[in-house]
Parts: structure tokens; sequence; C-alpha cells
């Protein structure tokens, strides 16, 4: 089944991480709810491919027919370049391309359209295109916190995207980067780890700031403060990023998949991604694609809390439309 | 995917299934069953290391095998397989050599596991997963 153009909401199986792993739920399993879950399915290649980085026959074969039985649309392959796997040095660019091109044409062979890239494949990106091309495939970076739209990497990302100036390459913003606080788990994680009220007060003042992480962490270093201190902060840029909703207007031509990334839900609404203004932005640039429910928080029933993150971003796609 | 999801999974790596008296290579001893701490498959070449204590006594390292889907490997031939993955989904076997036989009853078994996501912006970042079980040992079939 083929979507109409327009915005459409979609399920990421890394939203039933904590199922699938326990045994709760198989992948058969998911590709049946992902019918009752707008029928847009984005896969994580190495959490669900047991070929990875190929796909085999088998797996084509049984993915195919449970698109076909569910009337679901394969949305976007989520594939990683993991430039550090082995113990003694960094792989190569060569080696990064080596590593992708099965994923890419894995992607393909299930009929994705789309695939994720992790930016250390920023290396190898000019030897991808073509194949790109080719498999007709599309390729997005993914924006995740702490990379935001205003991060240097991004934008010596999008430097690249406009050089190599090929409709196959571009962006997926996750909604992590458009947040308005850091959620309060995270600030209870913290305590949790045993990081000092102070440290945990002056972090918070310091994100409100908008302070690079990077600066962050040297200066809890040269200050000597605990490790811990160090890999909470890190934990609290690498899940909240402070970019302005509107700012992808400027990137609209280079975003076509979206990850909507949450943590938790009160009264219908993550409190702290804004994802009102997000969905108000992507209407307002012409938004056309697919926006991947993935959550990503404490264990609970992910079905019921996907279908209502869904209804919440649909809410506000309606109401923005109508207007 | 934010670099901590494989600690918020927090899967313990040693199963809570039972200790298995067995041979490997014709050397007695025992299996204990073992799973992967993230939340996604990755070459074998990403675990830097694996240490166990059986009732309080460290095994030495020289004296366990590795075993996923009925192939072995010593631990200090992992770093090089950096193109055999481990499925998510699949349990691997420690192999434990042990002359004398594990005595009946329940036997606590303590581990840490060390782990590369080998995709951090920060570089090779190792995490370290604990694990401590009490096991029993099945019984003959």
């Amino acid at each position: 089944m083929t979507a109409q153009p327009g915005f459409h909401v979609g399920i990421s199986f890394h939203s039933f991480a904590t199922k699938y792993l326990t045994y709760q739920y198989s992948f058969e399993d998911m590709m049946e709810k992902a019918a009752q879950l707008g029928g847009g399915v984005e896969i994580v290649g190495p959490s669900h491919i047991r070929s990875f980085p190929e796909v085999s026959d088998e797996f084509e074969r049984s993915f195919k027919s449970s698109v076909d039985r569910y009337g679901l649309t394969p949305t976007s392959y989520g594939s990683y370049a993991d430039p550090f796997m082995l113990p003694d040095r960094d792989l190569t660019p060569d080696e990064i391309y080596e590593y992708t091109v099965p994923q890419l044409k894995g992607a393909a062979k299930l009929g994705f359209p789309i695939v994720r890239l992790q930016y250390f494949a920023a290396v190898a990106a000019e030897r991808l295109v073509p194949l790109a091309e080719k498999l007709k495939l599309w390729m997005g970076y993914e924006l995740h916190s702490p990379l935001t739209i205003e991060s240097e990497t991004t934008r010596k990302l999008i430097a690249q995207i406009k050089h190599i100036s090929s409709e196959r390459l571009g962006l997926i913003p996750d909604c992590s980067i458009f947040a308005r606080s850091v959620s309060q788990n995270h600030i209870n994680n913290g305590r949790r780890m045993g990081v000092p009220e102070e440290i945990i007060q002056e972090v918070l003042e310091l994100w409100n700031k908008n302070t690079p992480v990077d600066d962050v962490i040297a200066d809890f270093r040269a200050r000597k403060l605990d490790e811990k201190c160090v890999s909470w902060a890190d934990m609290v840029w690498g899940g909240f990023g402070r970019s302005e909703p509107s700012a992808m207007l400027e990137i609209k031509q280079y975003i076509k998949h979206f990850h909507g990334k949450f943590y938790t839900l009160v009264d219908g609404d993550e409190p702290d991604l804004r994802y009102e203004d997000v969905v108000k932005t992507l209407l307002e640039m012409g938004y056309s694609g697919w926006m991947s429910t993935e959550y990503e928080g404490a264990p609970t029933d992910a079905f019921a809390i996907a279908k209502s993150h869904q209804n919440m971003v649909n809410g506000y796609i309606k109401k923005y439309t109508m207007n | 995917m934010s670099d901590e999801e494989g600690a918020f999974i927090g899967r313990s790596f040693i199963c809570d299934e039972e200790l298995t008296v067995s041979t490997h290579d014709g050397e007695p001893g025992f299996l204990v069953r073992i799973l992967l701490p993230s939340y996604r498959s990755l070459p074998l070449s990403c675990l830097e290391r694996i240490e166990l204590s059986v009732d309080g006594a460290p095994v030495d390292p020289k004296d366990i095998t590795f075993i996923l889907n009925g192939y072995s490997h010593k631990l200090d031939e992992m770093c090089g397989l950096s193109k055999l993955f481990w499925f998510i989904l699949d349990k691997a076997d420690l192999f434990i050599k042990r002359k004398e036989p594990l005595g009946s009853g329940k036997h606590e078994l303590e581990g840490t596991m060390v782990m590369v996501e080998p995709y951090m912006t920060v570089g090779r970042f190792a995490l370290f997963y604990t694990a401590k079980r009490q096991l029993s040992i099945a019984t003959d079939l």
C-alpha cells in the first residue's frame, strides 16, 4: 500500500524495544500492531534483521508477506556506521562505505524508500549517493541531540549536502532536539546516580542557557568533579536539544523524514518536547512524509503510549490544517 | 537514538536459566546462559571483556569459552571478530572449564561484561554491565 502525499504518522519499532527484547513481541507481532499505528513501518537494521548488515532472502519474504497481509508502508530503515567497532582503531571511510553498502541494498530489497544514516557515514557519502540513486533511495543524516540544527557538525553536514547537490541526501530531525525542558525522569536519574543537588541545579541552568555540552564537560573535568557528574551531563544533552522548531524552515528542502521521539506523556502531551510548535512548523513548510513515533522511556504498555502519541500529533495536524 | 538506551533497557547479561553440566573439547565443566545487554546486534569485536566468579571464586578467563550458535571462541580471540554478529535475540553460552563438578543446590554466579556501543559521539566508549544470580543446576534429561 502506498500512502498518499501528505503528513503521515507511523511507528518506529524501536518503540517496542523492551517488549521485543524480552520475547513478548515477535517481529511479526510488531508488524501486526503497526497496522493500528498509522501503517508506516520504520525498523532498526541490527535490531530486527538476523542477517544484518545483509538482508537474507528469507527475511525479505517474511517482511513482504507481512507488509501485504497488514497493508503496511515501509518508511525508513535505520542504518548504522558503527565507526568504533574495532578495538585498536576507527573504521576508515572505505570500511564505513563497505559496511553501509549492504545496508542500502537491504533497505531497497525490503522496499524502504528512505535510509537513516548516522552522521559518521558522512565520510562515505560522496560514494554512497550514486548507489542511492541506482537503488532509488533517499538517505538522511539523523539530527539527534546533542546534534542540533545549530551545531557545528550539522552546519558541516548541510554544507556537504549542498555541495553534493543530490536530491538523494538530506536530514532526518529527531524531536529530541526541540526540547523546552529536561524531563523529571532524567533529573531523577541524576539523583539516583548520586549527582549532588547543586550540580544538578547547575547543569539545568547551563542547559537553559544553551551552553554547549563540550564546554560543560571540559569545565567539570577541570574542576575534577566526579565522573558521574560528567556522564549525567552528557545524558542530559544527549536526550534534550534546544533547537527552535522554526529553524527547520531554512532547511526544509533537506527534510523528508522525521523521528517522533518522546520520553513520556502527561495529559496526552510531551511535557518537555515542543510537539505543537514542531507540527505547526512542519505543516508550515509543507512537509510531505512520515513522522515515526519513537518511544524511548521507561518500560510501559508501549502500544498504548505510542497510540496516545499519535493521537496527540494527529490532533495538532488537524488543528493547524483547519486554520 | 541516544547513547544511553542500552542502559535503560537494563537486562542482566546472566540469564535466569539453570546451569548445565557439560563437556567441551573433552574437558568437563558447565554452561552459563548469557545475553547481549544492548538493544541491537553487535559484532563480537565490541565485547571487550567478560569476567565471572562462581560462589565467590573468580574464574580464570582462559577457562571460559564463548559459544554462539554452536561455534566456540576463546575470549581473547573475540576482539578480531568484527564480521561476526551476535543477533540481539540469540542467547549465547559461556562454557566454564572445571575439574571438580559443582555441588548440588544453588550457585552464585557474578560477573561483569564490558561492551562497546560503537557509535557514541565520544568515540569507542565501553559500558560496564554487572550481573549476579543464584542459579541451580539443570537435572539431566
